[in-house]
């Protein structure tokens, strides 16, 4: 449809305008500051994390292990049997190519994000996170990657104590 | 259940902020009516022959009837009191002692909203005529606030 119109309405406007002062503006920003309630099953899988763990729960009745670990089934509705422990192993089940970062700059050398399924839950099971150490264009589904950790000490307790994934060879 | 209900240990909530900025452009009529304050000193509002009516601050269309608006007016710097309230809170939450006054100076057939002030406060009543104080020239930047504040028309 927008290739019917040649001119559209609107005064078009360049960063040049605003540097230059062609042009009033006001610039904000909002106080966005949140507190997330973890619960408890997200609250024990960061603190895990911070352990250099990445853990599942197990539900018996359906015999699922999911990742990241929640208290009730998704499955039978019944509260999960009990928090596992996981490899910090896995394989690509999907993955992306990015070139632009999350606040759409654009950028040479793309990141990787991948849905990684952990060794040690059901199949197609897994978490979301970032491949590295890792030739782009070697990237396949199916590839064995581990996690690589911050240091010991430099974790909070949050999904970036992995850094990202890595391949292995086995 | 083998699932405990709480770990002490593990904190409870994710605290972080998220970096929300914003740049608003003034607009069209925006671009004059505050061209109009900064450069001149002047008030300036749009008017509609089809409606009668006089938009301050201006505006680009009348939101009656759509037409387009190039009448331009200077509604001059003084005007009555449509509203007010006063303020006790400060913009962080904190109170204050000595209470804020915001008026709605009413100009053509709108108005501005601006603080009031050089004025005891026991006074301020609706329908009483204000007149604008313009900060100097050479600090005014295009904004509403190259108005500093109102204050009551000396007789």
């Amino acid at each position: 449809m927008t290739a019917d119109h040649q001119d559209f309405p609107g005064t078009p406007l360049s960063e040049k305008d605003f540097e230059q002062g062609n042009v009033l503006f006001r610039h904000d920003e909002m106080r966005g500051q949140y507190a997330w309630d973890t619960g408890i099953a997200i609250g024990r899988y960061l603190q895990a994390l911070r352990e250099g763990v990445i853990l599942g729960a197990y539900c018996r009745h359906c015999r699922k292990t999911v990742v990241p670990p929640r208290s009730v089934c998704e499955w039978c509705f019944r509260p999960m049997h009990e928090f596992v422990p996981l490899q910090d192993t896995g394989t690509v089940n999907t993955f992306s190519l990015c070139y632009v970062t999350w606040d759409v700059k654009r950028i040479q050398e793309p990141e990787i994000p991948a849905v990684i399924e952990i060794d040690g839950a059901s199949p197609l099971h897994g978490i979301m996170h970032k491949l590295g150490e890792v030739n782009p264009q070697d990237v396949h589904i199916g590839m064995r990657v581990q996690a690589a950790w911050k240091e010991p000490e430099e974790r909070q307790g949050a999904i970036t104590d992995i850094l990202y994934f890595k391949p292995i060879e086995e | 259940m083998k699932t405990p209900d709480k770990y002490p240990h593990v904190p409870t909530a994710w605290q972080d902020s998220l970096p929300v900025t914003s740049r608003y452009t003034v607009g069209l009529a925006g671009e004059r009516f505050f061209r109009s304050i900064k450069d001149e000193g002047r008030i300036m509002g749009t008017y509609c022959p089809e409606c009668d009516r006089t938009y301050v601050p201006a505006a680009i269309f009348c939101e009656r009837c759509m037409s387009k608006l190039d009448q331009w007016v200077d509604v001059g710097t003084t005007g009555e009191i449509h509203t007010f309230t006063l303020l006790y809170t400060n913009y962080d939450g904190t109170p204050r002692e000595d209470p804020e006054a915001i008026v709605l100076v009413k100009f053509g057939d709108g108005g501005l909203i601006h603080r009031l002030a050089e004025v005891d406060l026991e006074k301020v009543s609706i329908g009483m005529e204000v007149e604008a104080v313009f900060k100097p020239a050479a600090e005014r930047q295009g904004s509403i606030l190259d108005i500093s504040h109102f204050r009551p028309l000396k007789e």
